[in-house]
């Protein structure tokens, strides 16, 4: 089914199709998708994926029978349960939890930074039939930890969520994609720091093969902001991790990590861009994949400096170990900098395993395949140590042991 | 014979490096073989330990009753042999402490020994570290990551205390040390030299030899020995060079 019956089909349970400039923008969109009018030259977003089986989709959605559960297990600590993108709306003194509204994809629709010529991003605003938006109140620390759950095969999520950091509060945020069934979630976070807040924000990826999930986000820091993302890919089905963040005023700072471990035909596709765009601010940004048998990965990165942005220091840095000769990694670091004071770097290094190494450690008496998984999880020793959260420490060693036992 | 090394040919990339070479060493005996850049000296001592870059033409190794070329790499260093790199390998992320543990209790399964438990190999390691002046805190660093010239050899001799090797080849140990360093690292060498134990000691120098006696030293030329003898050897080619051997 092309997209404009796919979307006349299913109008009525997607969220806001009565507002008539949202209409307006669908109707943009779709012309963009029947014309076919995207670029595909040197379109990140169409690196090793299969477009049609993306776009001629069967659309299905079901509103959650159960209540999705709020807990407020101790003091500034919260679990939710989004299911299939939702969950309830919830308000005390130091969170509040709703519904997104119109103005929210109208605020998205403005977005300069996000690729417009992103056709996940577009079927997302077409299709959008989930999520929630999260405030954390001034002065607030918070830790929220996000179970996303997707409860029935064919599902196809298209989920929009807003989390908010209100002047100085500071929020660590733990989201776990973990679905077994037949579905693609396709999520879009923007996230708005403000002033003297931060978040640190770590999200765990570990579906099963059948599950695609697409997550593209947008931070905003204002003055002395840090946003900081994590993200740990250990899904054996498709993952896209597209983050796009500005550093809107002084002294603000973006994070980006992300470590994926492949194997067998997997494929992900990841992106990060910073833009500066004011003075004395700082953006770090390191990948680093494992890839196995025939897996594939793409990592574009982006740092852009306006010439307003003096004082920027901007880092990048990519990493991969190859386990297989089919396996491909393809890394492209970029700087645009249009400012004279600054600290910039960037750096990619893809290759097999350190062959000088393993016969090292072999020399020492250890077997072929202990030395293959030890130099595996030395690769990553620097980033996982440097995990401050305990509860997530545990879970990624166990995910990173499973992922080894694997490797031969 | 503890190693018996017969007629042995070894190419890499189509090029002959070793060329019908024989040496053999008793338990017990210190060897030292000397020999101009180039001419195969540090290939004799990776092919021993295993590495698989070598094409092996010709030839057969014996140690300790085993054909060499049997035995992994992994197995050649749990059946007691060791060599200390004359480029150790950094490793970034690996703690030395682990890895060593690690690599005393694989050697010892082999042999059907008792693993060593965490607190024993602390106080083990924690006194050959002591013996080889190596700062505690050294250990609590990554293998070999950081270290300058002289840690990194330091690093080799602990890990070759700590393994007690039967046969230990050392290749090219003393380049890039100094005076005390050097005495320092062939201290703890001579400390290990047991009736029991072997050394193959690959130098380009005579120094190394004035504080590890050697039993018998070899001149080593276009990937053959083409002299063996007793230290007087190595005064000889102290004062002319290879020159003359070649």
């Amino acid at each position: 089914m092309n997209i404009q019956d796919n979307y006349q089909k299913n109008r009525k349970n997607i969220f806001f199709s009565e507002n008539k400039d949202i209409e307006t923008h669908r109707e943009n969109l779709i012309n963009i998708f029947e014309n076919d009018r995207f670029d595909k030259k040197n379109n990140e977003s169409l690196k090793n994926i299969n477009l049609k089986n993306f776009i001629d989709f069967k659309y299905k959605y079901l509103i959650p029978e159960e209540t999705s559960v709020i807990n407020n297990n101790h003091e500034n600590s919260y679990s939710i349960v989004s299911v299939n993108g939702q969950c309830s709306t919830f308000k005390d003194d130091k969170i509040e939890i709703t519904k997104i509204l119109d103005e929210d994809y109208n605020d998205f629709s403005k977005n300069n930074i996000i690729e417009k010529n992103d056709h996940f991003v577009n079927l997302n605003s077409l299709f959008l039939n989930s999520g929630f938006k999260i405030v954390i109140k001034r002065n607030n620390n918070i830790k929220i930890k996000i179970s996303n759950i997707v409860t029935d095969d064919d599902l196809t999520i298209f989920q929009k969520n807003n989390i908010i950091c209100q002047e100085g509060s500071s929020l660590s945020l733990i989201e776990e994609y973990e679905n077994k069934n037949n579905s693609t979630s396709n999520i879009l976070n923007v996230i708005k720091l403000e002033k003297h807040s931060q978040l640190n924000h770590f999200l765990i990826q570990d579906n099963s093969s059948n599950h695609n999930l697409i997550i593209t986000s947008h931070s905003s820091c204002k003055k002395d902001s840090t946003y900081t993302q994590k993200v740990y890919n250990f899904s054996e089905g498709y993952v896209r991790n597209f983050h796009y963040s500005e550093l809107i005023e002084t002294n603000s700072e973006a994070n980006l990590q992300g470590i994926f471990f492949l194997k067998d035909n997997n494929t992900s596709n990841n992106k990060t861009f910073v833009k500066h765009s004011a003075e004395d601010c700082k953006s770090n940004q390191v990948y680093k994949g494992i890839l196995n048998d025939r897996s594939k990965a793409t990592y574009f990165s982006n740092t852009h400096v306006d010439q307003v942005a003096q004082k920027t220091e901007g880092y990048q840095l990519s990493k991969g170990i190859l386990l297989s000769d089919n396996a491909s990694y393809f890394s492209k670091p970029e700087l645009k900098i249009y400012a004279d004071d600054v600290k910039c770097s960037h750096g990619s290094t893809i290759g097999p395993i350190d062959e000088n190494a393993i016969f090292y450690l072999r020399s020492r008496g250890m077997s072929k395949i202990a030395a293959t998984k030890i130099l595996i999880s030395s690769f990553i020793n620097e980033e996982l140590s440097s995990i401050d959260n305990e509860q997530m420490s545990e879970i990624i060693q166990k995910k990173l042991v499973r992922y080894l036992s694997k490797v031969k | 014979m503890f190693l018996e090394i017969k007629d042995l040919s070894v190419k890499i990339e189509n090029k002959s490096i070793l060329n019908g070479l024989n040496l053999n060493i008793n338990k017990g005996e210190v060897h030292a073989i000397m020999g101009p850049n180039g001419c195969g000296k540090s290939t004799l001592a990776n092919v021993l330990a295993g590495k698989e870059d070598y094409e092996i033409l010709n030839g057969k190794i014996n140690f300790k009753d085993n054909d060499l070329f049997d035995l992994n790499i992994e197995e050649r260093a749990q059946e007691g042999m060791f060599l200390a790199f004359q480029y150790p390998v950094e490793i970034p992320g690996v703690n030395i402490t682990p890895f060593l543990h690690s690599a005393i209790n694989s050697k010892r399964k082999r042999m059907n020994e008792e693993e060593i438990d965490n607190l024993s190999f602390a106080k083990l390691l924690k006194s050959k570290a002591s013996d080889l002046g190596i700062n505690i805190d050294m250990l609590k660093r990554s293998v070999n990551t950081g270290f300058s010239g002289g840690e990194k050899k330091r690093y080799e001799i602990l890990q070759m205390s700590i393994l007690n090797p039967d046969l230990a080849i050392l290749d090219e140990t003393d380049s890039g040390l100094d005076i005390d360093a050097l005495k320092i690292v062939t201290d703890g060498v001579n400390k290990l030299k047991t009736k029991d134990n072997s050394f193959l000691i690959i130098t380009h120098y005579q120094k190394l030899l004035d504080y590890i006696k050697p039993d018998y030293v070899h001149v080593m030329v276009n990937g053959s020995i083409v002299k063996s003898g007793g230290s007087e050897i190595a005064a000889e080619i102290e004062k002319d060079g290879f020159q003359k051997f070649q």
